[in-house]
């Protein structure tokens, strides 16, 4: 291999970790883990993890790639297709447009922007849910989503920064 | 190279942003139109849906296998320390399953008796399609599982999915080596069921939460907290007398009904086939042993 094209290979490959890591996530957040809490309610790895790349990687997080993302983590779960994938660009969409608000500032206000964004996104996602099934869909769930994952949204961006200042430098 | 390509990226920025602006909006309108056709239920969809679950099953059991094994060493070690008072529980769980084990062989017989003086049609042979579970639904909508076993292994849409203590749910969609499990905690779960001492018939209604609903009962029917609850069997798509649960709470409008399955805890389910005896053809009864695995070794 050229020097070029193992540089070229190396930062294509470098460049896939956002999306690896979040399809990874997708198929975590579906498998049983036995953990009481979870078997009710997995957190909301995509949300965070979207929410995460879209802000400090917005080109290696692209909307096709967040509308892939969704779509099979709806297949996955069993969910309203289209659900997922809608929910996601939203975040996604937030993001980037603010994204100079959060980029090198302290990290309590992206947990606050989180905070926000998370909890904007669970009310629209249960109303959708609500139309979609033309029932009254109850909302504890859902809550109980939003608030264990903006528990662990600290421990995941910990991990996302990791990786973005030790592998992803310099894409 | 960043500062060749700046001068670039700057001419080519408006044209960019105009682009990805409408790609944006596009793929949330796709979504939108997705939601539209997910409800409609359009066949296609459903292809996708099972031919994607085929191809993840295997991953996702590759994933699950180490946080089984983590759970299995976790409980082992915890199951140590209460070794001699499980031993002395299980030493009198034993002898009095005992006594009911000839109580049940008593009863079976004369049972057997009374269906031969009656020349009654018995039950047919229910068999049982074992699988693991290696997905539940992840998101707060749904209540479903899924399934390693498909319709290679004799698993079709509407059969009951047993766990060891009780009734889990039914079938509700099956590719080629997974499936998909409703459970019956399922906002769309709807199960005939019935009361086992008082044989009053009801409706088992899921509502997403992890107490399901006992409702259609006859006005006149006695229902106290404590009751179990059992499948009728009506409609002939699931066995009759499964155990389910039993009564939790009874309210002015509610009766709840808390179910033997620990929700938390399923690793391996039980697909039954089943059909009413003279309701399908005898070639592929479900209770065949020669359509399953087990007769074919």
């Amino acid at each position: 291999m050229t020097p070029i094209i193992a540089y070229q290979f190396n930062r294509i490959l470098r460049g896939s970790i956002p999306f690896a890591v979040t399809f990874l996530l997708a198929l975590i957040s579906v498998v049983p883990t036995g953990i009481g809490v979870f078997a009710v309610v997995t957190p909301s790895f995509l949300g965070i993890s979207v929410f995460y790349w879209s802000i400090h990687r917005p080109y290696l997080m692209s909307a096709p790639l967040v509308f892939i993302l969704g779509v099979l983590f709806d297949f996955l779960s069993g969910g309203p297709l289209g659900l997922s994938s809608l929910l996601l660009l939203l975040i996604h969409g937030i993001a980037m447009s603010q994204r100079r608000v959060f980029v090198g500032k302290a990290f309590l206000l992206t947990w606050f922007g989180y905070i926000v964004v998370a909890f904007s996104i669970a009310v629209l996602s249960w109303i959708i849910a609500c139309l979609y099934f033309l029932s009254f869909v109850p909302l504890m769930p859902v809550i109980a989503q939003f608030l264990i994952s903006l528990l662990i949204f600290p421990l995941f961006a910990w991990a996302f920064s990791l990786l973005q200042n030790n592998v992803l430098r310099h894409t | 190279m960043a500062p060749r390509q700046a001068t670039v990226f700057k001419m080519a920025w408006p044209l960019k942003t105009i682009l990805q602006r409408s790609a944006f909006l596009a793929l949330i309108a796709l979504s939108i139109a997705l939601l539209f056709l997910g409800k409609a239920n359009v066949g296609v969809i459903e292809t996708l849906r099972t031919r994607t679950t085929d191809i993840l099953t295997p991953v996702l059991v590759t994933i699950s296998e180490p946080v089984d094994a983590f759970h299995k060493a976790v409980s082992r070690v915890q199951r140590l320390t209460s070794l001699i008072e499980e031993n002395e529980r299980l030493r009198e769980e034993n002898a009095r399953l005992l006594r009911w084990q000839a109580v049940g062989r008593t009863l079976e017989q004369e049972n057997e008796n009374y269906r031969q003086l009656l020349n009654a049609l018995s039950d047919p042979l229910v068999l049982p399609i074992t699988a693991r579970v290696v997905g539940d639904s992840g998101g707060p909508f749904v209540r479903t599982l899924l399934v390693n076993a498909g319709r290679r292994d004799g698993v079709h849409v509407g059969q009951a999915v047993v766990a060891p203590l009780g009734l889990v749910g039914r079938i509700a969609e099956v590719g080629d080596r997974s499936a998909r499990v409703l459970l019956l905690t399922d906002l769309n779960s709807r199960i005939p069921v019935v009361l086992e001492q008082s044989r009053h018939k009801g409706i088992l209604v899921g509502d997403n939460s992890a107490f399901p609903r006992l409702e259609f009962l006859p006005a006149t029917a006695a229902v106290a907290p404590g009751d179990r609850v059992v499948t009728s069997g009506d409609g002939g798509m699931l066995p009759a007398g499964r155990p389910i649960g039993i009564i939790s709470s009874v309210t002015d409008q509610r009766v709840r009904v808390q179910t033997f399955t620990d929700w938390s805890r399923l690793e391996y389910v039980s697909v039954l086939r089943y059909d009413l005896p003279g309701m399908s053809n005898p070639q592929d009864n479900p209770g065949d042993l020669g359509e399953s695995r087990l007769g074919g070794r």
